[in-house]
Formats: structure tokens, C-alpha cells, sequence
């Protein structure tokens, strides 16, 4: 707030500046040494119009931002041609993805940005804030020189170029991409006081693209198919295997996202959706199909993205992100800190499930040992990202804030005592256990877990 | 050659991506898959855990969904809350062209298991050193410890580090589970198709397929490994025929059984028991005894880039100044190494490393860039022109000054 008071109080003061001024030529020289505000940079404001309210004397209980016209209101904005392609408010530009060096695997082009959750609204994510993870840096296809074969197990071998496959009657559908490592620095505990670290490694968007399925109905894929290898054409060539079971179900080669090509961040020209499943089987960039009777063990299937259990056995092939839910309202980057004892306050948050469509969510107030059920609203869609809401009296007394979410697959959020249980702490992937934020005296958030 | 590199390893292993933290599992009484009394009673009985609802099948084949969850298919015209015109999923398109044998041939890069996708040919672990010491040590540091993030190659004998597979660090000081190739992957093929693949990391697809033999047979080596009951040892030469007789000693560390006619069947089985992998119930009341045990972050990860801010302002104005025309190609090509002296290349803004590079005058400083010098390649691994790593050593000395 402060800040904003600042700025305006300069802007003001270029406008008390002004009304001295006689002579244009000098109002440019003045508002030059205010140009911390691109907004008084740009102004051509009359002398004259600058309160059209000045008969009106203020009291110190009005708002200085109603009572004084508004720098922004007393000229012409920016013409249709600013701009083309649109950008958020300068204001905005603190709302980015961010990195953390310990989330490398070496340097930047190996690496995740994760999604600021906490500044989301709804349930779609804008391309500029979708996260974004990839293996040997984000590459610039130029899609006429792009194709993608299919091959492998099928009658007829294929390659079509991106004008050729967008010719495919088109689907869109709405579904979340989730690293299945969201959460995994935490399987010891809590580590990151900030909701962006410890659940951004995920968004939801719109997808438009083609069903698998649809393509494959004139190549005959062969009965002994049962895996399909899908290759990026990035530095990492990276490659994961997918069984054949969901390439027939609902797996999508998508070319749109929210309205617009894919960003080169996201895959452009092609990536596959496998809706649902580890973002990391949703391999960008995408270039190559190869079905087979084997799996491929591609390196990001036996190196990484496999979840060491305490049996000394580590799981494989661990395709869907499970039922998990988080509140996003407050949150140690959204806290309660100016909430006042007796006001109503909205309690919102994110719930998903890889496996099918949320069903319910349950807040608890304690820590988990008594719950209560939040509404869901908005759309609640098949594997994608879903609000729930629960109205709060705030009464100042700290609290351990847990959400807990079903799906109609009939999976539920494991506790962490439950999650631990069954796979231990070595796991790193696949992540799911009650997330539950501390909130103090003073209304400040911070991420804890429960153990009982 | 090959000194001995365990010292390396052991200070390699005792880096790990994440601070160690302790953590204390829930004394109170549970049963063998981690619920209590308390929260089976919550659900009428332990079979409620395993969800029936868990049961559900594909349209195209009858058989349970792979994943453990719901499909959605097609009913009155609608797939979940979503229209469809079903016309669309009736016909073929017929798009494309046939793809040629060699357009095939020439993308078919992927290495199996059985030998797939793996030339004729052969390297020794002792070319595997040359090019690992030109090429790798940068990144995975000596004999594949492993510096910085990037990963180790080997944590030692794979076949002694592949039973601490079950360590749990439950203390800050327990041993963890050493993953490494050696210790942890299930196939050889993996490495072999990687090596060739994605590295070097920032020039994929450049080794040849004896060096890809050769870096292949010395990381078996440095991981200590024996092929048909053979050492790799410093003279061992690697070929096709050797390597598809690697067996790695974690070969049947994973599950589900993936392999063979009943590879997806498994997965259908392993994932539609959520108890292979964790679930919750949904007990409303009185769900554990006493006042909840909460842990709370000990070390704080806080190395935020850009720093967390909500605020509403506007950005601060960046003096536009001239660039230098080294910068660019600086950060694209050398700052992996040279931003940090993690690497033992004298880091850009560390005056004293400078001036001590200067003292062999600035020709013998551009001749080792074009060169290579220690553990820096020729040319820093880049393919940058002779005036552009003349700009970029200008920068880097204008830099750390």
C-alpha cells in the first residue's frame, strides 16, 4: 500500500507542479524528473483541469484517492496500437513464475519455474504463468521445418507436417499439468514457507488439439502394441513411455493452449497432453510416436521420476497425480495479517485429482482431527484443477488450516502419517499428503505438516 | 590413470539436493498399511480403504483403467461435462505421409533394453577417460562424483549401494539411499541411449558411437562393475556384444512388472490397489488422539529467484546501459562455469582469480580459451568464432576488474 501511496502522492505533486507551469515547454522539463511513473511521463494534462471537485474541502476521513481527480483520468491512455499483443498492468509485474537454484539439476536449461498460485483467480492459468520444467532448454521451432512420425507397431508409418495434423477434427478440454515432483522437496518436512515452492509445480489450462485415438484409426496400430514411446525434438530428446491403454482413452496431441498456439516454454509447436498423468509424460517439443510390445526405459522413467519406496522397491510407470487439494487463500504469501477478529472471511483453495473429478474437500480447523465440507465452485471438471470455498469468522486465535479432497475414483487424500506409512520418505515424486498451513495470533501463514 | 576416486565420492554423497531433515513417524498404534483403529473405524472397515468405487474399465478393451482411476466415455453425446461430435471419433482422416524407411531409420534414436536401437561397434574405458576429462568433468566433476546440482554419475560399487536402496533418512544424519546409474537403474540400454541422446548436455547428438562405447565402459567402471563376471576394469574394452550381457543389480528393483505380454495387466493390478501407494480416509470427528504433532520448517529453503513480493507497484527504471558485446554469448556458453569458481574456472568478478589468470598475459589467456586449459574443453565446449571468445574473455576480464 505504501508504495502505491508513494507513487501516487508524486503523481499529484506533477500535477500541483503543473497548475504553476505556465508554459508547456517547462511542464515537460518538470515531469521528466518524475518519471519513475510512466504514466507522468506521458501525461499532456491542461493547466486547467485539475479538480473538478476543488469547491469540495476535504476531511482527513476522506480518502485522498477519492477527493483528488486522478492523473489517469485527466488525459488520453494509450491508442488501440500500444501493445499488440496485450500485456498485464505494470503494476502486475511482480506476479511471475520464479526458480530456485536447489530445484536445478546443474543450471537454468535443466530446471523448473514454478506457477504463482497464490495470485491465480478461477481455474485457468495465462500461458505467461502456466510452469514451466524443461530438461535442456526451451528451443525455437520453426514449425514449417516441424514434423511429427508415427511409426513402430502399426500397418502404415506416418509423418505429418503441422498444417496436415491440424486438419484432424479438434478437441479442447481443460486439464491440469502437474510436475509429479510438486511437493517432493517436502517428504521430510516442510521446507519452503511459501505456497509457490511447496505447490506451484502445476497449472491448468485449456487444450485444443487432436485424440491420439483419432489419428491411429487409419494406421492400424497391431495387436501386440502395448507401450508408445513419445520423443521431443529439444536438446534432451526426451522420451517417456506410455502404455497404449490411455493413447485409446484420452491422450492428446495439442497444438492450443488458452486460445493461442502453445508457448515455446509449453512445447511449440506440438506437445503431447496425457490428461491427468505426470506433466512429465506430456513430453514438449514433441516430434516422434514409436509403439511397441516392450517399454522403452527412456532415461526420465529409471533415473528419475520414480519413487523409491521403504521396501527398497521403487515405484515405475507411476502415471496419474493423485487426489490432492491445497488452500490458496490465506497462505504465507496471501496472509491474514489485516483481517480483524469477527470479519468474514473467504477460506479458497485448489483441489485436483489425475484419476477422475473431485468430489468433495474437507477443511479442518485443528490440525485434521475434526473436519468440516467446503463448497465446490465454479466448473468441477475430470482431471482438472477445482475451487472450493468455506466462509470463516476469523477469530484471531491461531489455527492449523488443512483441506482434504476425494475424487470419484474413490481416492482420498492420504494424511501424512497415512502417505508415510505406505511409501516412506524417499519418494520424491508423486506427493500427496494433507498440506496444512500454521496461522499465528497475528494472521502470518507458514506450511507445516501434521503428524498424528 | 584412474587414481582412487573414492574420497571424491564419499564428499559427493554427502551432498544431497535437499537439506535433511528429521522427521518422526506417528507412534501411535496403526496396522501394517499405516492406519489406526481410529481411522478404519471411521470407515466402517478396512476394506473401505481400498475403495470399491476403485474398479472401473475401458471402453476399448473391457479392462481395468491403467491408472487406478475413472474414464469418461461417450453417453448422449457428451464425454463428462463435455459435447462431442461423435462423428469426429468414427472416421478415419487419412493425413500425412507414409513415412520413408530411411526417414525412419534416421529418427529411430531410442536404445532398449534387448539391443534395439544399439549399433555394432566398440570403446575401452581408457578413451572413456580422455573424453570424459575433455568433455564431462565439468558438469559431473572427478570420476562422475557428481558437483554442484548436476548429477553423480556413481556413489562407488554399485553392487554394496544398491542395498541401501531402503535407507530412510529419518535423522538429519542417517544415510540415504545412494541412486546412481550403478547402484539404481534397471538397464544399461538407458545410459547408452542417453549418453548418445543428451550429452554433453549443451551439445547432444555430437559423440560418435565409440565414444559413446567409451564413456559407456567408464562409467561401468567408476560404478565398479562387472559384465559376465568380468571387471570393468582400466583396460577393459566395451562392444555390443559385452554390453548386452550387463546385468544391473537393481534390474528388479522396481515395480509394477512392466515387462512382457503382461506389462500393462500389471499396471492395471499394482495401480488399482491404492495401498501400493497411499490413500486417506474420510473420517470427519475426532480423527486421532491429543492435540495434533506438528512439524515445522527447520532449515528454511528461501533462495528465491525473483524474491516473493505481492506488492502492486510499478518496476523500477533501468538505466539503459552500453552492452557489452561479450555479455550475450558469455551467459549463453560460459557462465555454467565460470559464474561461480565451483568449477575451478577463476569466476567472473573474483578480482584476485583474474589477476592471477592475467600474469600469463592476455595472448596465453585467449590461446587456453581457444585450446582448452584444466578442466575447460576447447573453446569452452562452444561453438563460438575466434572474435566472438575474444569479446566474451573481454568481457569476463572487464567484469573482474
Amino acid at each position: 500500500m505504501n508504495n502505491i501511496d508513494n507513487i501516487s502522492k508524486k503523481e499529484l505533486e506533477v500535477i500541483a507542479e503543473v497548475s504553476e507551469q505556465a508554459s508547456r515547454r517547462n511542464f515537460f522539463k518538470k515531469t521528466a524528473v518524475y518519471s519513475v511513473s510512466a504514466l507522468a511521463a506521458a501525461s499532456v494534462v491542461g493547466p486547467t483541469s485539475i479538480k473538478a471537485n476543488e469547491h469540495i474541502k476535504a476531511n482527513p476521513e476522506d480518502d485522498p484517492h477519492i477527493m483528488e481527480e486522478k492523473p489517469w483520468a485527466l488525459k488520453w491512455g494509450d491508442d488501440v496500437t500500444v501493445n499488440l499483443y496485450g500485456q498485464p498492468s505494470p503494476y502486475e509485474h511482480k506476479v511471475t513464475r520464479r526458480t530456485a537454484e536447489i530445484l536445478s539439476s546443474g543450471n537454468m536449461r535443466a530446471s523448473i519455474a514454478v506457477s504463482p498460485i497464490q495470485d491465480l483467480s478461477g481455474i485457468i492459468t495465462p500461458n505467461g504463468l502456466f510452469f514451466n520444467r524443461h530438461h535442456g532448454g526451451t528451443p525455437t521451432i520453426d514449425p514449417n521445418q516441424h514434423r511429427l512420425m508415427i511409426h513402430g507397431l502399426v500397418e502404415k508409418p506416418i509423418v505429418l507436417t503441422m498444417e496436415q495434423l491440424k486438419k484432424y477434427p479438434n478437441v479442447s478440454r481443460i486439464h491440469f499439468l502437474e510436475c509429479p515432483a510438486n511437493g517432493g522437496p517436502e517428504w521430510r518436512g516442510p521446507q519452503f514457507n511459501s505456497i509457490q515452492f511447496a505447490k506451484g509445480f502445476m497449472s491448468c489450462a485449456e487444450w485444443t488439439g487432436v485424440y491420439i485415438k483419432d489419428i491411429l484409426k487409419d494406421l492400424g496400430l497391431k495387436p501386440e502394441a502395448q507401450w508408445m514411446l513419445a520423443e521431443g525434438n529439444d536438446a534432451s530428446h526426451m522420451g517417456r513411455t506410455i502404455p497404449v491403454d490411455k493413447v485409446l482413452d484420452d491422450a492428446m496431441i495439442v497444438w492450443g493452449q488458452n486460445g493461442e498456439a502453445l508457448r515455446p516454454e509449453q512445447g511449440y509447436p506440438i506437445r503431447i497432453v496425457v490428461p491427468g498423468w505426470e506433466a512429465n509424460l506430456c513430453v514438449k517439443w514433441l516430434n516422434r510416436l514409436e509403439f511397441s510390445a516392450e517399454p522403452f526405459y527412456a532415461k526420465e522413467e529409471t533415473s528419475k521420476y520414480t519413487a523409491l519406496k521403504h521396501t527398497g522397491k521403487a515405484i515405475q510407470h507411476f502415471y496419474a497425480n493423485e487426489v490432492n487439494s491445497v488452500v490458496t487463500s490465506p497462505c504465507p504469501e496471501k496472509p491474514w495479517s489485516d483481517i480483524k477478529v469477527g470479519e468474514m472471511i473467504e477460506i479458497e483453495g485448489l483441489a485436483w485429482s489425475g484419476m477422475g473429478t473431485i468430489t468433495n474437500v474437507d477443511i479442518s480447523f485443528d490440525g485434521g482431527k475434526n473436519w468440516v465440507e467446503a463448497s465446490l465452485k465454479g466448473l468441477v471438471l475430470e482431471k482438472a484443477w477445482t475451487r472450493f470455498s468455506l466462509m470463516h469468522k476469523y477469530t484471531g486465535k491461531p489455527m492449523l488450516l488443512s483441506s482434504r479432497a476425494s475424487d470419484d475414483a474413490g481416492h482420498i487424500q492420504p494424511s501424512v502419517k497415512n502417505e508415510r506409512a505406505a511409501v516412506g520418505i524417499e519418494g520424491v515424486y508423486h506427493r500427496n499428503a494433507i498440506h496444512t498451513w500454521e496461522i499465528d495470533a497475528k494472521g502470518e501463514v507458514t506450511n507445516v505438516q501434521i503428524l498424528s | 590413470m584412474c587414481k582412487s576416486y573414492h574420497k571424491k565420492i564419499v564428499l559427493a554423497t554427502m551432498f544431497s539436493s535437499f537439506v535433511f531433515l528429521g522427521t518422526a513417524i506417528s507412534a501411535e498404534t496403526m496396522n501394517t498399511k499405516g492406519f489406526t483403529d481410529r481411522e478404519i473405524n471411521a470407515v466402517g472397515s478396512a476394506k473401505a480403504l481400498v475403495s470399491d468405487s476403485v474398479k472401473k474399465t475401458y471402453e476399448h478393451n473391457g479392462k481395468l483403467v491403467v491408472d487406478g482411476g475413472v474414464v469418461y466415455p461417450i453417453v448422449n453425446g457428451k464425454t463428462g461435462a463435455y459435447h462431442v461430435n461423435e462423428q469426429a471419433h468414427k472416421t478415419a482422416f487419412n493425413k500425412g505421409k507414409v513415412a520413408t524407411k530411411n526417414e525412419q531409420k534416421a529418427w529411430d534414436i531410442d536404445v532398449m533394453p534387448d539391443g534395439t536401437g544399439l549399433p555394432e561397434g566398440s570403446g575401452s574405458v581408457e578413451l572413456g577417460d580422455e573424453i570424459y576429462e575433455e568433455k564431462c568433468i565439468s558438469c559431473h566433476g572427478d570420476f562422475g562424483a557428481g558437483a554442484g546440482l548436476y548429477p553423480r554419475l556413481t556413489v562407488g560399487n554399485a553392487y554394496e549401494l544398491q542395498k541401501t536402496l531402503k535407507n530412510q533418512r529419518v535423522e538429519p544424519d542417517s544415510d540415504g539411499p545412494q541412486r546412481a546409474f550403478g547402484s539404481y537403474w534397471p538397464y544399461a540400454s538407458t545410459l547408452w541411449w542417453y549418453i548418445k541422446t543428451g550429452m554433453p548436455h549443451q551439445a547432444p547428438m555430437s559423440l560418435t558411437t565409440e565414444e559413446v562405447y567409451a564413456l559407456s565402459a567408464y562409467i561401468l567402471h567408476v560404478n565398479e562393475m562387472k559384465i559376465d563376471g568380468e571387471e570393468v576394469d582400466e583396460d577393459y574394452v566395451l562392444d555390443r556384444e559385452k554390453f548386452l550381457k550387463i546385468v544391473m543389480p537393481n534390474v528388479d528393483g522396481f515395480e509394477p512388472k512392466i515387462n512382457g505380454t503382461k506389462g500393462q495387466d500389471n499396471a492395471r493390478e499394482y495401480f488399482n490397489n491404492p495401498l501400493n501407494y497411499g490413500n486417506g480416509v474420510r473420517c470427519m470427528k475426532d480423527c486421532f488422539e491429543g492435540e495434533p504433532k506438528v512439524q515445522r520448517i527447520k532449515f528454511a529453503l528461501t533462495d528465491f529467484s525473483p524474491p516473493l513480493s505481492s506488492e502492486k507497484v510499478l518496476p523500477e527504471v533501468k538505466e539503459e546501459k552500453d552492452v557489452h558485446p561479450g555479455k550475450s554469448n558469455y551467459e549463453a556458453s560460459c557462465a555454467v562455469c565460470h559464474a561461480t569458481d565451483a568449477m575451478g574456472a577463476p569466476a567472473v568478478g573474483d578480482k584476485k582469480a583474474w589477476e592471477a589468470t592475467l600474469k600469463k598475459g592476455l595472448d596465453a589467456v585467449i590461446a587456453n580459451t581457444m585450446s582448452g586449459v584444466n578442466g575447460m574443453p576447447p573453446r569452452g565446449g562452444s561453438s563460438l568464432k575466434d572474435e566472438e571468445l575474444r569479446e566474451v574473455v573481454d568481457y569476463m576480464i572487464e567484469s573482474s576488474k
